[in-house]
């Protein structure tokens, strides 16, 4: 089973996407230097099909990627989860998943998702914007993993070669 | 006990006997005669003196003790005598008033009237506009009250009187005669020039007679108006010159070279430095406006919007208007805009690009793809959406109804020629918790006050009617705008705060629904009612730059609950953190702004640029929530060390490393620095929640 403490629209996660993130609960990984350890907790408020149906009611025509933060705790139900939300959104809306494990959990399928993020948080080495990161961001396309995570390293105060 | 009197600045003294005895001696000595006490005495017979009696009231005692007494010559030396002191101390207060002046931070903060960042220094030009405030702040309530009197009678124009100075409702820009903002026609000066409004120029006959003569225009309308003035048909008249000179096909032979000079410059060249000498010259602050800028606004157009608006619309040479140029040199001026605003400040022009929406999207997809790739390249503007063109936004603020798409041959395209004559706000957080204290329904106090000011704006329309009478509105006369095309505006201030005040929680849920629907229904309802033939009404959520500011403290001094120090034109809490994107824009979705029929723009502050596609991806939630109106505000960062302009919001500047920074951002329309606002708005910046767009 799975909780949730919050949820946000968010830009960054997922590139070119606009986002609804959910905050899941009861993460098993206890990375050092966890910048929401109000996450290990298992509190919240239950995230179940009737929950993604109530958050796609609110924001289903908003967003275009539902991205699931967490959930390492209970792979099978995102996984779950994010095969319902294609399913009830005729792959309208894509998804997403933060895993804080090196490689996507056993019994789980690239398939069910669309974008993928692997790797627990290294102090040292920093998040997804750090060259030393040991984290990966992936599109997910026929089968296949893109390492993405180039386009989080952007420096920041880029605008001007954008333009 | 003692009795003690008040004196002038409030203090309490205790009453001397011997002070007034000596006032009365001096002032029969001042006619050549002399006082007995028998004399004295009989005077001092009538007057009546208490705890807490003013000085102000002791003097208008004596004087009629005086002339009780006939003493008709003594008395009237006494009333100069006053009146000389009356006047010496109004010096004193100005000459006060110009010293707290010099002293204060920065312009806005020193202004003691209508506070506002567009002036970016103080200095003697900003002081000599200052200083006579307060004479035309009464001026102006004279000539209001004196018409309210003659259309509605005395009661009305006391009411009105004691509204606005217990602060229910606040007179906007009662410190400038002119009537406030337009969105004008350039059809009479493409045709004549400037004579007809006083001036001395010829009608345009060439791209550098159109140039030059359009910024002598615009600062010679702005010149009568209190606020801004939007020229919707700039680019559209400046392609027309252009075609004349280099055919309509120029824009395909941009980088051909166009000037035999020595500079050889290219036709692009020739016409960016068009767009450099009209932006740069109307940013400089002017003369005519007390140091400020003119408030100038564009509006760009999809091919939807611009064929609805401008189809009929025929040029002196009976050419019609030339969509293909007309598109290149609408993203021409933009892309130019913006990379001109990392060499320096340019707050001016405020930019609005209308859009026409179809099935939840832009329905020219040029355009919507245009414009998202505008925002994620850092440019900051507006954006209008409509899924008829039933309406323009001209303006950072105003969004008006085009009543008339057709085309005269004397004023032009009907549609863009409108704007506000005049705004009078209701404090509704004030109003609300009045009625609540006296255990009254809102709505039926807000009732009184809303019909209230609709008397108060149909007595300033009778007002600017004399004025154009007498020939004193050559605007009008000369037909850049029209008197029943203008509105007269109702704002309203402090909803979120009026709502809170009843236990309604501020986010998108049926009670706050139902009270913004009950509560701008109502005006919209009045505003029909006072509708004539000549006179429209419309209702906007003010800006309210200096009065959100205002309103908050007062409120709070006179023991009414204000959660915050400034009230802002949002139907959000600005500080709260728990609303996201999609839930603001819901916020201002159709059924918020329903009945806002002046508008009221979503202002999405961001902490970081968005990217195109993400942006495409907002236009189109704004379209599926009915928000029609809104900006995206990303924080640029001015390096105070090196002058640097950078579009992200940055904590150092990247290229001297210094963390002296200053942050550009919209105040309410336009874009300034934040040290040029004025402290309180300061604060009120550096609370705005800026989304944060990553949780990283």
């Amino acid at each position: 089973m799975l909780r949730f403490l919050s949820y946000n629209i968010v830009f960054q996660e997922v590139p070119a996407e606009v986002s609804l993130a959910i905050n899941i609960s009861n993460c098993p990984n206890g990375c050092k230097g966890c910048h929401s350890p109000y996450l290990q907790e298992d509190k919240g408020d239950i995230l179940d099909e009737s929950m993604i149906d109530a958050l796609l009611v609110k924001y289903g025509d908003a967003v275009t990627c539902i991205c699931f933060m967490g959930g390492d705790a209970d792979p099978q139900t995102v996984e779950r989860l994010s095969r319902y939300i294609r399913k009830s959104t005729d792959s309208q809306l894509k998804t997403a998943w933060y895993s804080g494990k090196a490689r996507l959990q056993k019994n789980c399928s690239i398939a069910n998702f669309d974008y993928l993020k692997l790797g627990p948080y290294v102090e040292s080495l920093g998040g997804l914007d750090s060259s030393a990161t040991n984290q990966h961001f992936y599109r997910i396309e026929n089968g296949n993993l893109i390492d993405e995570t180039f386009r989080f390293q952007k420096k920041k105060g880029s605008m001007a070669l954008m333009l | 006990m003692e009795t003690t009197i008040i004196k002038r600045d409030g203090k309490k003294e205790a009453f001397s006997l011997e002070k007034i005895k000596s006032a009365i001696r001096k002032a029969f000595l001042s006619v050549g005669s002399f006082a007995t006490d028998e004399v004295i005495t009989n005077i001092l017979c009538r007057i009546n003196i208490t705890n807490g009696t003013t000085v102000e009231d002791i003097q208008n005692q004596v004087e009629v003790a005086l002339m009780s007494e006939r003493y008709y010559a003594v008395a009237k030396s006494y009333m100069l005598y006053r009146q000389k002191h009356l006047e010496d101390r109004e010096v004193r207060d100005k000459l006060q008033f110009l010293m707290d002046y010099c002293n204060a931070k920065n312009a806005a903060s020193g202004s003691k009237f209508d506070s506002n960042a567009n002036v970016e220094n103080k200095n003697m030009a900003t002081l000599i506009g200052e200083l006579p405030k307060s004479n035309f702040i009464r001026l102006n309530r004279r000539m209001l009250t004196d018409r309210i009197k003659e259309m509605y009678g005395k009661e009305v124009s006391d009411r009105y009187i004691n509204l606005l100075n217990n602060h229910y409702i606040y007179k906007n820009d009662e410190t400038s005669l002119s009537n406030y903002c337009a969105s004008i026609t350039m059809y009479p000066w493409l045709i004549s020039g400037t004579a007809s409004i006083g001036g001395n120029s010829k009608a345009p006959t060439n791209l550098k007679s159109f140039c030059g003569g359009f910024i002598n225009m615009v600062f010679m309308v702005s010149s009568m108006l209190s606020g801004a003035c939007a020229t919707p048909e700039f680019l559209m008249y400046m392609n027309y010159f252009i075609g004349l000179e280099f055919g309509d096909d120029y824009y395909h032979d941009a980088d051909k070279v166009v000037d035999l000079s020595k500079k050889q410059r290219t036709l692009d060249k020739v016409i960016t430095d068009y767009f450099e000498q009209i932006v740069y010259s109307i940013n400089q602050p002017t003369g005519a406006r007390n140091f400020q800028a003119v408030f100038w606004n564009i509006s760009y157009y999809d091919s939807y919007y611009f064929n609805s608006l401008f189809e009929q619309f025929i040029f002196p040479n009976g050419s019609k208007p030339h969509w293909e140029s007309l598109n290149w040199l609408q993203k021409r001026f933009m892309k130019w805009f913006n990379k001109e605003r990392t060499k320096t400040i340019l707050t001016f022009p405020v930019e609005t690009m209308a859009l026409l929406s179809e099935n939840g999207d832009a329905k020219d997809k040029e355009y919507g793809d245009f414009t998202a790739e505008m925002y994620a390249d850092g440019h900051s503007f507006f954006t209008y959406m409509s899924d008829n063109a039933d309406s323009l936004s001209s303006c950072c603020r105003l969004r008006n109804e085009i009543t008339d798409n057709g085309f005269s041959y004397t004023l032009g395209a009907g549609g863009v020629s409108t704007g506000s004559k005049s705004v009078l706000t209701i404090n509704l957080n004030r109003c609300i918790q009045h009625a609540a204290k006296r255990e009254m329904h809102y709505l039926f106090f807000l009732e009184e006050v809303v019909d209230l000011v609709h008397k108060v704006q149909m007595a300033y329309n009778e007002n600017l009617k004399y004025m154009q009478e007498k020939g004193m509105l050559p605007l009008f006369d000369a037909g850049y705008i029209n008197m029943s095309r203008q509105y007269l505006t109702i704002g309203v201030n402090g909803l979120v705060e009026a709502a809170e005040s009843l236990g309604i929680e501020i986010t998108d849920n049926p009670r706050y629904l139902e009270f913004v629907q009950q509560v701008l229904g109502l005006i919209e309802s009045y505003n029909k009612k006072y509708r004539t033939k000549d006179v429209m009404f419309n209702c906007e959520m003010i800006p309210a730059e200096n009065v959100g500011v205002k309103h908050a403290k007062w409120d709070k001094q006179d023991g009414f609950i204000s959660k915050r120090d400034c009230y802002n034109s949002y139907f959000y809490i600005v500080e709260d953190e728990s609303l996201n994107i999609v839930d603001k824009f819901r916020l201002h979705g159709h059924r918020y702004i329903e009945h806002l029929t002046g508008g009221s723009a979503l202002h999405m502050n961001l902490d970081e640029h968005l990217s195109k596609q993400q942006y495409k991806q907002l236009l189109r939630v704004a379209v599926q929530e009915g928000c029609n109106y809104f900006t995206f505000n990303i924080p640029n960062t001015v390096c105070n060390s090196c002058g640097h302009i950078d579009k992200n919001n940055l904590q150092e500047c990247p290229v001297c490393k210094s963390k002296d920074l200053d942050y550009l951002t919209r105040i309410i329309g336009y874009m300034k620095r934040v040290s040029n606002f004025s402290e309180k708005r300061q604060i009120e910046a550096s609370q705005r929640h800026y989304a944060t767009v990553s949780q990283l």
